[in-house]
């Protein structure tokens, strides 16, 4: 394990050489305010503040200059590992007219003037095989910033699941934290990973910093094609922001003897993985809970290795923050099989429901349901019925009879897939839909997986990228309205074959009749800085036939939507589709005949949502080229009131992570993390024209 | 690849002399040969079918190399800036490992399933001449092959 590192003078001193940045000390210790003083405004964590909002409360940039917007500099990260990245997912924060962040295929950790973008420091872990090993490589989705008035922290995972603290101002490793700086999160993790570099967990997440408290989640490969049923646990574990000792160890699979063991039949916790954290955690400092949104048990669509529930997965779990101990659990899916894992990070609302005051944690999911409860107790706001679902027939699976459906909010996405929602533009492509869809399964949301067979080769679903993923959503804490973007048509096809000899353990694996079944990676897996060669793939891979029409999509717009929901009455306030209309749609011939449709959205899981005082902000994550714009993506501005339209900014590459906004010198940023196509990742700052 | 050589040879003096006169060319002219696809689907399979798909219809994270999507995805760019994204980062866990023809002939196997023309010469191996090609997504009017 080498370092790398680009150390200056200290930030401070840089900073005073180029702007008027003046430090802030916050009022206790954590992850520092994010007000606004002296010109200046932070965005201290990943999500603008532990809630999750992904707001501030900036409104230099408004709907009257919105399009006024300019590119005011930009931060190329190609240098920040050992090859371009096309996957920059990072959100950079923003700390007294600082940036920093994470980047490149190294992972590596920048400081940058957050006027200029000038580079200030840059730290990198080099792991060698244990980060080619990783099942989450690439920049990661940011890191995290501690203060406790006098020593100021940067804390992030490396690609090899090594936590590390920096000095703020140097970017150099705290020697008191762990050892030399680093602590090792494949060891005390309650669990025997064997090898250390071929152990597999990892995570993309920033951290969670609350007060003394760094909170981690684990995340694993794909579990499309998982390699055992029995897969590393993925605990969730708190550690001393000064020391890095351990601090405590919540069981995301239950011990024998915890609370919820018994919803693993025959004993099948001791030998099934996964049920890791790997979206952000959300803490409310208050109540002194942590709020941790569980992902699936191992294998993503077979669960015949684990008959039972399988709390605690699939569940919103509220913490204690200082022991981790439960308070209170509520499964959103029992006995998941359909990849549906907790993407997003909870949102913690104070709203006004029926007249009171309610303090709530919101769930945006990528079944399309937004799950709302009282965040102190875990009671639901409104309703959950447990509603009777499909049982399935693959042999050797365990069917949970009823699923629990919110009887509000409405649905916000498509989570199912039915003949109402093919594509229906014209008689003749709706007629090619069902001669198409014929050979699959179509269905509700919570349809079953099949055996891929050359009659059905599988359910046609909007399950792994469908709905909110990754970016989660976003509120105005003014108002207790929730911002989620969800993807409408990221369809595909999920059958289930049997592994070929070695590939793995779990009897039913993803695959399609007529094809090989082969490994399917992850995001970034195999990917990194030090990602060897292997050998060839012995044949092509998984491919089912397309689920297009003519070259169109299967299914109706809109293929992208931004939902407005209002948290104080569980309704939808407004939907727009998000994104240009891909040329590929407007500029067919069919389309071309009808004289256009209105804008579809674009069909993608990448995009997270920026509120400000007047606005909601996003990007596109397709290129387009329109009569309007040459080859590239906007940057949408719309009002948070009404939803329309207010402005829009062209961007030369794709938003591929969450916009962030911060103010430095009385100057309003936004920083859009950009990457795709022939596009590498780069952080694009705009701001308003003019020096001030 | 025994007759790679000669075939290459001739193919980049007549796309070398090709680039003088035919600045603003686009895939719809037959910039490939079905032999040179040919080629680039074995390649493909071994090399690019694990992650994209049989059918090139991607899996996992790796993303479709067919359809509308894939073609407007890179319409107005150059077969040169296509040609560079695969050659300095695919195959993902070992970038740069395939020689400069079998990365044209991956190329050509894409176009073709894409549905742009075949052609009598071959794609040439050097990014500065595949910079010339345009990607257009759709088909101009009026224009043959």
């Amino acid at each position: 394990m080498k370092i790398t590192a680009i150390l200056p003078l200290s930030v401070t001193a840089a900073l005073m050489l180029t702007t008027a940045a003046s430090a802030q000390t916050p009022a206790r210790e954590g992850t520092a305010a994010a007000r606004t003083s002296a010109g200046v405004a932070n965005w201290t964590t990943y999500n603008a503040d532990l809630k999750g909002s992904r707001y501030s409360p900036l409104d230099q940039v408004n709907a009257g200059n919105f399009n006024n917007l300019e590119i005011a500099w930009r931060f190329k990260t190609d240098i920040l590992g050992s090859r371009p990245e096309y996957k920059l997912e990072s959100t950079p924060l923003a700390v007294d007219g600082v940036i920093y962040t994470t980047g490149g295929t190294r992972r590596a950790v920048v400081a940058l003037n957050g006027a200029t973008g000038e580079l200030l420091w840059q730290f990198a872990l080099h792991e060698g095989k244990r980060s080619a090993e990783s099942p989450r490589a690439l920049s990661g989705r940011g890191l995290s910033y501690w203060t406790d008035g006098t020593k100021r922290r940067i804390l992030y995972v490396t690609i090899g699941y090594r936590l590390v603290s920096l000095d703020a101002d140097t970017g150099r490793p705290d020697p008191e934290f762990g050892e030399n700086g680093v602590i090792d999160l494949k060891k005390d993790f309650d669990q025997d990973l064997g090898d250390l570099d071929t152990g597999e967990v990892g995570v993309h997440s920033a951290p969670a910093v609350s007060g003394n408290t760094i909170i981690i989640g684990a995340a694993f490969r794909e579990g499309f094609t998982p390699k055992t049923h029995n897969n590393t646990k993925g605990y969730v574990r708190a550690f001393d922001v000064r020391t890095g000792k351990r601090m405590w160890t919540f069981h995301t699979v239950p011990k024998p003897g915890e609370f919820g063991y018994d919803t693993w039949l025959n004993k099948s916790a001791d030998v099934n993985g996964n049920t890791g954290v790997w979206t952000q955690v959300s803490v409310d400092e208050e109540l002194g809970l942590a709020y941790l949104a569980v992902e699936s048990a191992t294998s993503d669509f077979f669960g015949g290795k684990r008959p039972g529930n399988n709390l605690f997965a699939n569940s919103l779990v509220a913490v204690d923050l200082k022991t981790g101990e439960r308070r209170w659990h509520y499964q959103l899916i029992h006995h998941e099989i359909w990849d549906l894992d907790n993407s997003s990070a909870p949102l913690l609302m104070d709203v006004t429901v029926d007249g009171k005051p309610r303090k709530v944690v919101g769930l945006p999911s990528k079944q399309g349901f937004f799950y709302v409860f009282d965040r102190a107790t875990g009671v639901p706001v409104w309703p959950i019925k447990e509603t009777k679902v499909p049982k399935g027939n693959v042999p050797g699976e365990w069917y949970s009879p009823t699923q629990p459906i919110p009887s509000k909010p409405p649905v916000y996405a498509r989570n199912g897939v039915e003949e109402k929602d093919l594509i229906d533009f014209t008689p003749d492509l709706k007629k090619k839909a069902l001669e198409l869809t014929s050979k699959y399964v179509l269905g509700p949301v919570y349809t079953p997986p099949i055996i891929s067979t050359p009659e059905k080769f599988g359910v046609i679903n909007n399950w792994a990228q469908g709905g909110t993923n990754w970016p989660g959503g976003s509120f105005d804490p003014e108002t207790g309205i929730a911002y989620v973007y969800a993807c409408g048509a990221c369809i595909s096809s999920t059958g289930l074959l049997p592994p070929p000899p070695g590939l793995s353990d779990i009897p039913l694996v993803v695959g399609v009749a007529g094809q090989p079944v082969v490994m399917i990676k992850g995001p970034g897996e195999g990917a990194g800085a030090d990602s060897p060669a292997t050998a060839p793939a012995p044949g092509a891979g998984s491919g089912p036939p397309r689920l297009a029409v003519d070259g169109l999509p299967l299914v109706k717009p809109p293929y992208g939507t931004i939902s407005a929901i209002d948290v104080n009455n569980g309704t939808i306030k407004w939907q727009v589709a998000h994104g240009e209309t891909p040329d590929f749609v407007r500029n067919h011939p069919t389309i071309k005949a009808m004289g256009g449709i209105p804008r579809t959205g674009q069909a993608t899981y990448q995009i997270g949502t920026l509120v400000t005082k007047s606005l909601v902000i996003a990007g596109e994550n397709q290129f387009t080229t329109t009569p309007d714009h040459p080859r590239g993506a906007m940057l949408r501005a719309y009002d948070k009131q009404s939803g329309k339209e207010v402005g829009a900014v062209f961007m030369p590459s794709t938003q591929s992570g969450s916009p962030m906004t911060y103010m430095v010198g009385g100057k309003q940023y936004i920083i859009v993390p950009t990457s795709g196509g022939n596009a590498s990742g780069e952080f694009i700052a705009y701001a308003l024209p003019g020096k001030k | 690849m025994k007759f790679a050589l000669p075939l290459l040879f001739v193919a980049v003096g007549l796309a070398g002399a090709a680039v003088a006169q035919d600045a603003g060319k686009s895939v719809w002219q037959g910039i490939y040969t079905s032999e040179q696809a040919e080629r680039g689907s074995a390649v493909y399979a071994q090399r690019c079918g694990a992650c994209h798909g049989a059918a090139l219809n991607g899996t996992g994270e790796a993303p479709a190399l067919i359809g509308g999507e894939f073609v407007s995805h890179w319409d107005t760019m150059t077969v040169g800036d296509l040609y560079d994204r695969v050659r300095t980062t695919m195959p993902q866990n070992d970038p740069q490992s395939l020689t400069r023809e079998e990365y044209a002939d991956v190329l050509a196997f894409l176009l073709k399933n894409n549905g742009f023309p075949t052609g009598t010469q071959p794609l040439d191996k050097r990014s500065e001449v595949l910079a010339t090609i345009t990607i257009t997504a759709e088909k101009p009017t009026g224009t043959g092959g």
